[in-house]
């Protein structure tokens, strides 16, 4: 379809539109609601709950620090603490950026430059995001252990079976995993990088 | 009440635009409702910073534009050519299936293009001169007009590779 084309099909459908007309003065002051946006904010919503249970579990950890009575699970904990403090911090701290672009002083090529770089920052967070969960996941076995069963993880495990089994299964499956991250988080991160470079280019 | 009836009476006159922009950007209907609202919102919002310096029709795109490209692309949809259909068809019942065809491969053609680049065609199909496009995008009026050249050629590739 050639833009001539494009542009005659668009009158028509235009034409059409206004002779349509709906919404009515109800309806326009409804939306001005704040309770009515509730459906956009779902974006938020994992973030959100994420970010409750990562604090919940630091807090936790934090008011049964006493019980991890060795250095080695002591350090777990801490080290779970930061990473489940840190996590939440970053993604959030996205959105609440993405929400303060300026929508109605901003033109359009300064909205899009802002959230497409947002978007990379956030592409990167995910990515670091990625690797600190696999670190958690290791991590927090012992501290689970001893809070939830009072047992040293590494100490009063009687076979080693389990570990010899899990451990290289888990550098497989993080094998796996980084490269997965790293082939989405390149591909992104490209088209993310042609926009931005495009749209900086000198008038 | 003179300020909710001034609004009123903006949104109603310029519905179309809004309309435009949300079947653009979103691919179903439930997101097009959504976004159709959050631009709404967002207009009511920065309605009183909006003291008559530009055209309302600048404005609305602006703010239009705007929202779309920060409230619903926070994960990239896929084209969904199904979708297309229902949200042209919910609103407008009464065209002819050569129309409907038309305007499914207008959509399609729109959807091809990246996020600056629809913003301009929306623009440019709504037959604002290269200067009014311009002052909603924030680039120079030379490059609007690089830039749709551009369009073009990439519109006319994609008729040359089907």
């Amino acid at each position: 379809m050639e833009l001539e084309e494009m542009q005659a099909v668009w009158s028509q459908m235009s034409d059409q539109i206004e002779k349509q007309k709906k919404i009515t003065d109800k309806m326009i002051m409804m939306m001005t609601q704040e309770q009515y946006r509730k459906k956009l904010n779902k974006i938020a919503y994992p973030e959100i709950i994420g970010a409750v249970i990562c604090y919940s579990v630091a807090i936790i950890i934090l008011f049964n620090l006493e019980k991890l009575d060795n250095w080695y699970t002591l350090l777990s904990g801490l080290i779970s603490v930061v990473t489940l403090l840190i996590l939440p911090i970053l993604s959030l701290k996205w959105i609440s950026k993405m929400r303060n672009i300026n929508i109605s002083g901003n033109s359009y090529k300064e909205t899009l430059i802002e959230y497409t770089k947002g978007k990379k920052r956030f592409k990167k967070t995910m990515k670091l995001g990625y690797y600190l969960g696999f670190v958690l996941m290791f991590m927090i076995i012992p501290v689970s252990s001893k809070l939830i069963n009072g047992k040293d993880f590494f100490a009063e495990t009687k076979s080693i079976w389990p570990m010899v089994i899990s451990i290289p299964l888990a550098i497989v499956f993080f094998f796996i995993f980084t490269r997965w991250v790293y082939k989405s988080y390149i591909t992104s991160m490209n088209s993310a990088e042609v926009l931005i470079k495009e749209l900086e280019e000198q008038d | 009440m003179a300020k909710e009836y001034e609004f009123t009476q903006i949104i109603k006159d310029h519905e179309g635009i809004i309309f435009k922009i949300t079947t653009i950007y979103t691919n179903n209907q439930e997101d097009q409702k959504d976004l159709y609202q959050e631009i709404v919102y967002q207009l009511w919002k920065s309605f009183d910073n909006f003291r008559g310096d530009s055209k309302i029709s600048t404005w609305m795109y602006r703010v239009g534009l705007n929202t779309a490209i920060t409230k619903l692309k926070k994960e990239k949809r896929k084209i969904n050519q199904i979708g297309i259909d229902q949200v042209i068809m919910k609103q407008i019942d009464q065209y002819d299936t050569e129309f409907e065809e038309r305007l499914k491969i207008l959509y399609l053609h729109i959807n091809s293009l990246n996020e600056l680049e629809k913003g301009l065609i929306l623009l440019l199909l709504e037959g604002k001169k290269y200067e009014e496009i311009a002052s909603i995008t924030g680039l120079s009026p030379s490059n609007v007009g690089t830039r749709i050249s551009r369009i073009k050629q990439k519109l006319k590739t994609q008729i040359v590779k089907k």
